[in-house]
């Protein structure tokens, strides 16, 4: 086994690739390592800057005082919920929708698919969807969450191409056998379509987690907004300010406002980080075999 | 005979099984797609909330006329297609390089690391990436700080105070959160190029820049050419355009910040001008999608490839 010699060229292009993507590596990776250093950090002391590298004095304070803010812990408590609930009933309801798609004999399928590809393209607008939620008493209402994003096309072709690739055979041996399409579609089909049920998934669930468009507009009661909201609430750091002032008229604390934006960053954070390595190695091919299709 | 007639009933039993699977996801966009379209129609109207959709008095295109007289409306659309512009140019080849470049790294782990941690911010909220951007582009923070460290500048930029900042500011944001993800299409397309193609290559005495211009380059040009027929069509709606607006944006920055987005939402949910700003959105609905059938007429005349 003799190693292959590099020439001068293989070793530029080496160096040059390796020392580019660590440009960006760092680029990306930093800001999110400086959040959690300074979350880690005393609040006083950290007030002092030059936080770089490491904590400079180690306290867990910031993340207990997050756990101990009544409106943050409800904030938690219903990203997480609308998270999961939204989540696995779109997937269902998309997964399902893209299953029936895939069969010829579908009656009007040629016309559902026209019906979905135009909402690609077009839409009512915000004005005349806040009337269509407001009619249907969805306003202010946790399933505004939910209902609207149960089915998005993009992630139904996805579905659908992965559906087609499966082997026939067995849908034939079901079939002759006597199964029946749900039967077929939630014992062979699904077992078999991880690598794409993940990855939708996730597109959905990040979508739930992250959104602040709905909580911001279409909900006013404080008990069901979500963890964006309150982010960008202690974005304008006066009203973080008034937080803290609370807490603080009856405890000793260190914990100061920019502390607590810190912790309350890497908690939202978090999820996302920890799930998303686990889907990652599935992308290349979900999507490989969806956008040949699509 | 019995048998034809039993496959019969069970094909009816799976038809009708069938059309069950689809019903969810039909009532949705019936209902939250199409319902709205109808709404539409307010946008010629003289609307008033008390006299629902069929009542007011058909005012033609008075609103459309007001819009494009509005000189807000004229600063949020040159705002959006100022910023839509310069983000597809300053982004748009990021990812092929990117993706170029990861595909060169010798060290297998490495490149798994480098690429799993550039995907990343595709995943965060812009909630979180706001928040990020202000911490780290405050006049005290710690951009400023490292460029005056070295001597670059003496006084701190105000980055987001200074309007002359914002649209550059929005396609860096994009580069940042967008460039890893964007990558892995094209690597996808990349890692299927059959290998004994690269060792034809070798055999010929190509070397690795020449590979990369004359196979990989190649190998991703449709990926490319539709990607760019579908940035096109959103220049209008504008991907991050909106969530910066709305999160970055203030009294300081507002006369670069603010687009089309922020505009609609502005006059329809805050002030509740309905069917002014519903007329908005038609037009930019209509913007975009006029667009995209350019840009896809634009790419079939030039090299066959079509998205629909």
């Amino acid at each position: 086994m003799s190693a292959i010699k590099l020439t001068w060229e293989d070793r530029s292009v080496n160096f040059i690739a390796v020392l580019l993507s660590a440009v960006l590596l760092i680029a990306t990776a930093y800001p999110l390592y400086y959040v959690l250093i300074n979350s880690l950090n005393d609040g006083a002391d950290a007030a002092r800057g030059h936080i770089y590298l490491y904590p400079r004095v180690f306290s867990l304070e910031n993340y207990q005082m997050v756990f101990k803010q009544q409106y943050l812990v409800t904030g938690l408590g219903m990203s997480f919920a609308r998270t999961v609930v939204g989540t696995v009933a779109a997937v269902l309801v998309t997964a399902m929708a893209a299953y029936a798609l895939t069969k010829e004999k579908l009656k009007f399928r040629k016309l559902y698919l026209m019906l979905a590809i135009i909402t690609m393209y077009f839409s009512g607008g915000l004005i005349p969807l806040y009337f269509v939620l407001s009619e249907l008493h969805l306003l202010d209402n946790f399933l505004v969450y939910i209902l609207p994003s149960l089915f998005t096309f993009f992630h139904c072709l996805l579905f659908m191409a992965f559906f087609r690739e499966l082997p026939k055979e067995l849908f034939e041996s079901a079939y002759v056998d006597g199964a029946g399409e749900l039967f077929v579609f939630f014992r062979i089909v699904i077992p078999l379509s991880m690598p794409v049920v993940a990855t939708i998934s996730l597109f959905v669930g990040v979508n739930h987690w992250n959104d602040y468009f709905i909580p911001s507009f279409f909900i006013t009661k404080e008990n069901l907004q979500t963890l964006p909201v309150i982010l960008i609430r202690l974005l304008s750091l006066s009203e973080a300010q008034q937080q803290i002032q609370q807490y603080l008229g009856n405890h000793q604390s260190k914990v100061t406002m920019e502390s607590l934006r810190y912790a309350t960053l890497f908690v939202s954070v978090l999820p996302i980080t920890l799930l998303y390595p686990m889907v990652q190695r599935y992308f290349v091919k979900g999507m490989l075999v969806g956008s040949i299709k699509a | 005979m019995q048998q034809a007639k039993t496959k019969g009933i069970r094909n009816g039993g799976n038809q009708i099984t069938l059309q069950l699977m689809i019903l969810p996801a039909l009532l949705t966009i019936l209902i939250f797609s199409y319902l709205p379209m109808f709404g539409i129609v307010i946008a010629f109207k003289d609307y008033n909330v008390l006299d629902g959709f069929f009542a007011g008095k058909w005012v033609g295109l008075a609103h459309f006329r007001e819009m494009f007289a509005d000189e807000r409306f004229q600063s949020a659309l040159r705002n959006t297609l100022g910023m839509s512009s310069i983000k597809l140019i300053l982004t748009f080849m990021a990812p092929v390089l990117f993706a170029l470049i990861l595909n060169e790294i010798p060290f297998a782990r490495y490149k798994k690391w480098a690429q799993t941690l550039t995907t990343l911010p595709h995943f965060l909220s812009y909630v979180i990436i706001a928040t990020l951007t202000m911490i780290f582009l405050d006049p005290k923070g710690i951009v400023n700080g490292v460029l005056q460290g070295l001597g670059i500048i003496d006084q701190p930029i105000e980055f987001l105070a200074d309007p002359g900042h914002f649209w550059t500011l929005g396609a860096s944001l994009d580069l940042w959160q967008e460039t890893g993800w964007g990558a892995i299409i094209y690597l996808a397309a990349i890692t299927g190029i059959n290998t004994e193609i690269y060792e034809a290559a070798k055999v010929d005495g190509a070397g690795r820049l020449r590979t990369i211009w004359h196979i990989n380059l190649p190998a991703i040009k449709g990926t490319i050419m539709v990607l760019l027929i579908l940035n096109i069509g959103s220049i209008i709606y504008g991907g991050s355009n909106f969530n910066q607006s709305y999160l970055l944006g203030n009294v300081f920055n507002r006369d670069t910040s603010y687009v089309l987005g922020y505009y609609t939402l502005d006059n329809g949910l805050l002030q509740m001008r309905y069917a002014f700003a519903t007329a908005v959105d038609l037009f930019q609905s209509v913007v975009s999608l006029v667009l995209l059938l350019l840009a896809n007429w634009g790419a079939k005349k030039l090299n066959g490839s079509n998205i629909f």
